[in-house]
């Protein structure tokens, strides 16, 4: 009997390590970023482990001279937009596919499939020259028009588990009650995929918050421009503790993602499951 | 490909949603045939236009020494196979560039999968508090964007003011500060430990859905049997989660074979250190740094080609489920 009670608290306590060991792991990176964020001496060789001398000037600074205020507003414009055209796209293609039987149906699936896992270095090159001919270098508008692309293909994967999982009993009783595929659409079938258009929405967001390839390669004209992503480069080089413009930058950029992630974290759960997965 | 999107094309068949419609014969019939190309149009149009004939552009581009000249005037300059034959006939692809990207891949997905299962298996021994604590500091990791993480990756092993050469100086591990990043084995365990520390939330997110459905009588009964822990994975959890798992390993594999920024924008990373280069970082420094973007290109195809093959087993692995 005290032999198992034992067993069990050597097991406790291992557990007890293990969690706290993975603790640290998970959250160190987060806690140093804004701890060097929150630190004037982040940088200069007697930084410590707890901000010593507490400060606000690395975002005052990061903000107002090194115009991270542009980026940020930038950026919030590249992602909403690209949420919300990837979100109408993805959400009409996913019906078809996932409510319809059609000719090329398993064919189309399939493309959705290999273009989503095409990398974007291959990307960048024919895309750069495509965008080029545009005249869209340089301009929000040609990035958005590149993360709706590489966004799509997972939304529609994602959402079509979604639509199939609307029972097709439903539909046909708002048929039989008189109302058109439209009015069936916005009041049956949309209220029940919006947490798959919420998942999905948070995938495209973060695609257009923290790609870096894209931005970098298209955005070469004056930092007026930037997004966060590539914002960041801005704080390196001249200034002793570039770090904590670095850390306080980084900081601004990962405070959204993270207020986005804590919200959504059930919804995000269930639709990796329905999502990656089931298929 | 946009042939496919001709309404005229597809007989026709109808949508499940019309099974319980009224009986309004051909014109509603072809109306119904329509609806599903109507829908995906807008969508198949920016695949083919946005991400089909750009692949098929790189393939154009890596058969010709498509420069500057090439990309202002348009014009083509086709030249074989050349730039395959210069990107294989190199020695440091071999040496260099294809061990970077294949075992670091290789070790990356390994870590990333073991470890996320770990803590999978970890978070479902735990009560409702605790484990919603585990998972919130690990949606913490996975919140964090590769270019933030690895900025901050960099501050922690910078080779100056960074926190690991402090601590191990200070504990007197190292007389002198150590530059983790000149070094082609530390370079890249520090993608590693990156990486990882990015990729396992999914994994263990995803894993532990999966263990949550697993038969709980019968671990209790293989234990009550005296099956060790392992055996209790490797029969009975292992087993009824491979789905899980194949998917997971490949998606990583995907993932992992491609990893740009967090190598690119570590010092040294961006081309001026060469044994640091992987697939992915060497295509883009030939292309956008010394403008040989048929070069490039070639390079990409190659790299491509090796997603390839890893998408074709997990369409395989997906389609044994029937989930088309």
């Amino acid at each position: 009997m005290s032999q198992t009670s034992a067993k069990k608290t050597r097991l406790k306590v291992v557990r007890g390590i293990l969690i706290a060991a993975l603790l640290f792991f998970t959250l160190f990176p987060a806690y140093w970023m804004m701890s060097s964020a929150f630190d004037a001496r982040a940088g200069s060789g007697n930084q410590g482990i707890v901000p010593a001398e507490f400060t606000l000037d690395n975002f005052i600074y990061v903000i107002n001279d090194g115009g991270f205020g542009v980026f940020l507003r930038n950026s919030v414009i590249v992602a909403f937009a690209t949420v919300l055209i990837s979100a109408v796209l993805a959400l009409l293609a996913s019906v078809a596919v996932a409510r319809f039987k059609f000719k090329f149906r398993t064919g189309i699936l399939l493309m959705i499939l290999v273009v989503q896992m095409v990398p974007l270095e291959a990307l960048v090159i024919p895309l750069f020259v495509q965008v080029r001919d545009l005249q869209l270098l340089n301009t929000l508008l040609g990035l958005v028009i590149v993360y709706v692309a590489i966004s799509l293909p997972f939304g529609i994967w994602m959402l079509r588990g979604f639509v199939a999982a609307v029972p097709v009993e439903l539909e046909e009783a708002a048929y039989l009650d008189g109302a058109s595929w439209w009015r069936m659409f916005r009041s049956v079938m949309l209220p029940l995929v919006m947490p798959g258009l919420v998942a999905t929405s948070v995938f495209s967001f973060i695609t257009a918050w923290n790609e870096f390839i894209f931005a970098m390669t298209m955005l070469q004209g004056s930092t007026e421009n930037y997004t966060v992503a590539i914002g960041l480069k801005q704080f390196f080089g001249e200034h002793s503790n570039e770090w904590g413009y670095v850390m306080a930058a980084s900081t601004l950029i990962t405070i959204p993602v993270m207020i986005f992630f804590i919200l959504v974290q059930g919804k995000l759960s269930s639709g990796l499951v329905a999502g990656a997965v089931k298929g | 490909m946009s042939k496919l999107v001709s309404p005229a094309a597809v007989p026709g068949t109808l949508g499940s949603g019309a099974a319980g419609g009224p009986p309004r014969r051909n014109r509603a019939r072809t109306v119904l045939a329509a609806r599903p190309w109507l829908l995906l149009a807008p969508a198949l149009f920016v695949l083919a236009v946005l991400l089909l004939w750009p692949l098929i552009r790189v393939v154009l581009f890596s058969f010709q020494d498509y420069g500057l000249r090439e990309i202002v005037s348009g014009k083509t300059n086709f030249n074989g196979g050349a730039n395959y034959l210069e990107a294989i006939t190199n020695p440091q692809l071999w040496s260099v560039v294809l061990p970077n990207t294949v075992v670091f891949a290789v070790a990356a997905v390994a870590g990333t999968v073991i470890f996320g299962t770990l803590v999978a298996l970890l978070m479902s021994s735990l009560g409702k508090t605790w484990r919603t604590i585990v998972g919130s500091a690990i949606m913490v990791a996975w919140a964090m964007p590769a270019v933030t993480g690895t900025y901050v990756w960099i501050w922690i092993f910078d080779a100056d003011n960074g926190i690991v050469n402090k601590l191990l100086m200070g504990a007197g591990l190292m007389d002198e500060p150590f530059n983790w990043f000149t070094n082609r084995w530390s370079f890249y365990a520090i993608v590693l430990i990156n990486v990882i520390h990015h990729g396992f939330p999914f994994v263990a997110i995803t894993v532990l859905a999966g263990l949550l459905g697993v038969n709980k009588e019968m671990l209790e009964a293989a234990e009550m049997d005296g099956a060790g822990p392992f055996r209790r994975f490797f029969q009975i959890i292992f087993p009824s989660l491979k789905q899980v798992f194949t998917v997971v390993i490949i998606l990583s594999t995907i993932w992992d074979f491609k990893i740009f920024s967090q190598v690119y924008l570590m010092p040294g990373g961006g081309g001026s250190n060469r044994e640091v280069l992987n697939l992915g970082v060497w295509s883009y420094v030939e292309s956008f740094g010394q403008n040989r973007y048929g070069f490039g290109s070639a390079i990409a195809v190659l790299l491509t080609l090796v997603l390839l093959v890893i998408t074709i087993i997990y369409i395989r692995a997906l389609m044994k489920e029937d989930e088309l």
